[in-house]
């Protein structure tokens, strides 16, 4: 296939982002190279739902409160969430929008559509989003990209050829409390000194993982299941066990979080090993537990970072990731339960003729807090002393408990809020996409071979072919 | 407001009306007053909190000086008061109600249930509160405390049955004390 002349080639991209001087790791922190598209910044926007199932329904609530949208139509091929969409869009501006089975339908019916939000299973994420920028409307698209690289790699290509926007659905990356912990606490006052290790996890309860249950009255018919690739309604509502039509939870639940490390550490992983198995949901294609391992190589040296995602159990702190460095810790989350941040307590004191450390924290703790940086935790609580748990040989290699603190702020709003209104600005041109699909395909691209890697229970060291688009 | 007795204990017209009326017990008449009071607040202000909720601060956050640029707000959530807040059975029990097998084979009524505490909390607390009609309130209120307490019985929740059997020992002292009512709007029933 020829390469549309607009497109950056995998091999242009890698010289354009070596020449910068950084490779992947300023491009994976940059902002959009793409144009904002030309739209008046008091026009209101026409929106399409395409797909409107739970997440769809997340979306949507999300968008509630954006002034300036308004919503044309909505596209699923089950009428009972499409007319659900319909009902909500009715309630909240008064007017029914038209509903469609078939995204060709909606596209060649509708005119003057500004934008489509995505939210159908992985599968139908990349040929929806290269028809959707084919039409000539900017897409937000839920992430997984797509449930193969190759399907990606085609969003990215419609992306740059069409001149459109299109925004992937991680939506951290648009987060202020992320936005600011990586701005102002990691880079900007350096709080984890050098980073060497990262650490995420997604445990989830089985009662979560549990398979969907429909009621048998109200189905999708068969041929129109057939039609869009299900094999039947089980299939249609449980669409994210099954390896043709999705990664299964490395790339559900994984995917925003390995993103989180990438986009951190302001590059790519060099290597992946991974492991795997349905320990427990025997029947499932996916497996039920993934635990990877990803070597870096970042500015500031290695970085080994371990994810693991179980559907079987959430105790363990629920998810969250952690950025563990000489000098603090950030253990970030979407969920402010989950957010700490701690100082190392016993770091050995500075010999006073070395040479200026580049990853030494320029502002001490204290003062951080004291200028509004940082909220200090009460002090956690004394240990035991040692003849309580077992003598002094443990207090040997203990270290003391370290200092906890918090962030300053919190999002006030629901977490994929932010993220849409970046969208919605930039197709507006008031701001640059915050993840568009290049930046998202190069944080993604690493997790594709995660389920590779723990089925052949080999290590994976990435060539640029693997990576690239 | 209407003294009903302690003018018909006043009058000199009729000895038969004196009769008929308790006698003045100051102590009674404010146990009386007393624990209607601390039952209709009771009541009330459990109405009232079935209207409250919690929103995110839009107070922004001040970094070194300056108001941040990343949109983060004050920490502490806003507690405010909204009909969108509503929430008759809180969520919690609502999710143990609907597993229950009863509750099962009687869909509509944990909804209308949901619907009708609140308001009915408000109105009843209200009467009392006001003396209208404070006998048949407070049995009303008897009332709603028993379906209460049915339903966490259904759920095992001994300790609130415990807890809601100590309103109905006040409730029932309230009306035995209802004699020596006071203040209130109207006596009758």
């Amino acid at each position: 296939m020829e390469t549309p002349p607009s497109v950056i080639s995998r091999r242009d991209f890698l010289a354009k982002s070596a020449a910068a001087g950084a490779g992947a790791g300023l491009v994976l922190g940059m902002p959009s190279i793409l144009r904002a598209a030309e739209v008046s910044p008091s026009k209101t926007l026409n929106v399409a739902l395409i797909g409107h199932g739970k997440q769809g329904e997340v979306l949507f609530d999300a968008m509630r409160n954006i002034p300036g949208l308004h919503f044309q139509a909505v596209c699923d091929i089950w009428d009972e969430h499409r007319n659900a969409g319909i009902g909500r869009i009715r309630s909240l501006q008064k007017h029914t929008p038209k509903g469609y089975e078939d995204i060709d339908e909606m596209l060649a019916t509708e005119k003057g559509l500004d934008a489509a939000v995505i939210a159908t299973p992985d599968f139908w994420h990349s040929p929806h989003t290269v028809k959707a920028l084919e039409a000539g409307l900017n897409v937000y698209c839920e992430k997984m990209m797509s449930n193969t690289i190759d399907g990606a790699r085609a969003m990215v290509k419609a992306m740059e050829k069409t001149g459109k926007l299109c925004q992937i659905g991680h939506q951290r990356r648009s987060n202020p409390r992320y936005r600011y912990t990586l701005d102002q606490l990691i880079n900007g006052n350096k709080i984890c000194g050098q980073i060497i290790n990262v650490n995420g996890q997604w445990n989830r309860a089985i009662k979560s993982s549990q398979n969907i249950a429909y009621n048998p009255k109200k189905v999708v018919k068969p041929d129109i299941l057939s039609k869009y690739g299900f094999k039947d309604m089980h299939q249609f509502m449980n669409w994210r066990f099954f390896r043709d039509l999705s990664g299964g939870a490395i790339s559900d639940l994984g995917a925003h979080q390995i993103d989180i490390f990438n986009w951190f550490l302001g590059t790519v992983p060099k290597s992946v090993f991974a492991t795997g198995g349905n320990s427990y949901f025997k029947d499932r294609e996916h497996f039920d537990n993934v635990m990877a391992l990803f070597d870096y190589d970042t500015p500031q040296g290695q970085v080994r970072a371990f994810y693991q995602v179980l559907t079987t159990t959430s105790a363990g702190g629920g998810y969250f990731e952690s950025f563990m460095g000489t000098e603090g810790t950030i253990n970030i989350s979407e969920q402010s339960a989950y957010t700490n941040i701690f100082k190392e307590a016993s770091r050995a004191p500075k010999d006073p003729n070395a040479p200026p450390d580049k990853n030494e924290p320029p502002l001490s703790w204290d003062t951080l807090v004291m200028r509004g940086y940082l909220g200090r935790k009460a002090a956690p609580a004394a240990p035991p002393p040692p003849e309580a748990n077992g003598g002094g040989a443990i207090k040997a290699y203990a270290s003391k408990p370290p200092e906890g603190f918090t962030l300053p702020g919190e999002l006030n709003k629901p977490p994929h809020q932010p993220h849409l209104e970046n969208f919605f600005a930039s197709v507006r041109g008031e701001a640059k996409l915050n993840c568009d699909a290049r930046h998202a395909f190069l944080s993604e691209a690493p997790i594709y071979w995660v389920n590779p890697s723990a089925l052949s229970k080999q290590p994976i060291v990435f060539t640029p072919e693997q990576l690239s688009v | 407001m209407t003294t009903e007795s302690t003018e018909c204990c006043k009058s000199t017209e009729s000895k038969e009306c004196c009769k008929s009326c308790p006698p003045c017990d100051l102590g009674l008449c404010y146990g009386a007053l007393l624990l209607r009071v601390w039952l209709a607040v009771r009541a009330i202000q459990t109405g009232v909190e079935k209207y409250a909720g919690f929103v995110g601060s839009d107070q922004p956050v001040t970094i070194d000086g300056k108001v941040n640029s990343y949109g983060l707000t004050a920490a502490d959530p806003v507690k405010e008061y909204a009909m969108n807040h509503y929430h008759g059975v809180p969520e919690a029990l609502m999710t143990k109600f609907t597993k229950e097998p009863i509750m099962m084979q009687m869909k509509w009524a944990l909804p209308l249930y949901d619907k009708v505490l609140g308001p009915a909390l408000l109105i009843l607390g209200l009467m009392i509160l006001f003396g209208f009609l404070t006998r048949t309130s407070l049995f009303l209120l008897g009332l709603l405390y028993i379906s209460l307490t049915w339903g966490l019985i259904l759920i095992k929740e001994d300790s609130g049955v415990a807890w809601l059997g100590i309103h109905m020992i006040m409730i029932v002292m309230a009306l035995m004390l209802s004699k020596h009512n006071r203040l209130c709007l109207l006596k009758k029933w």
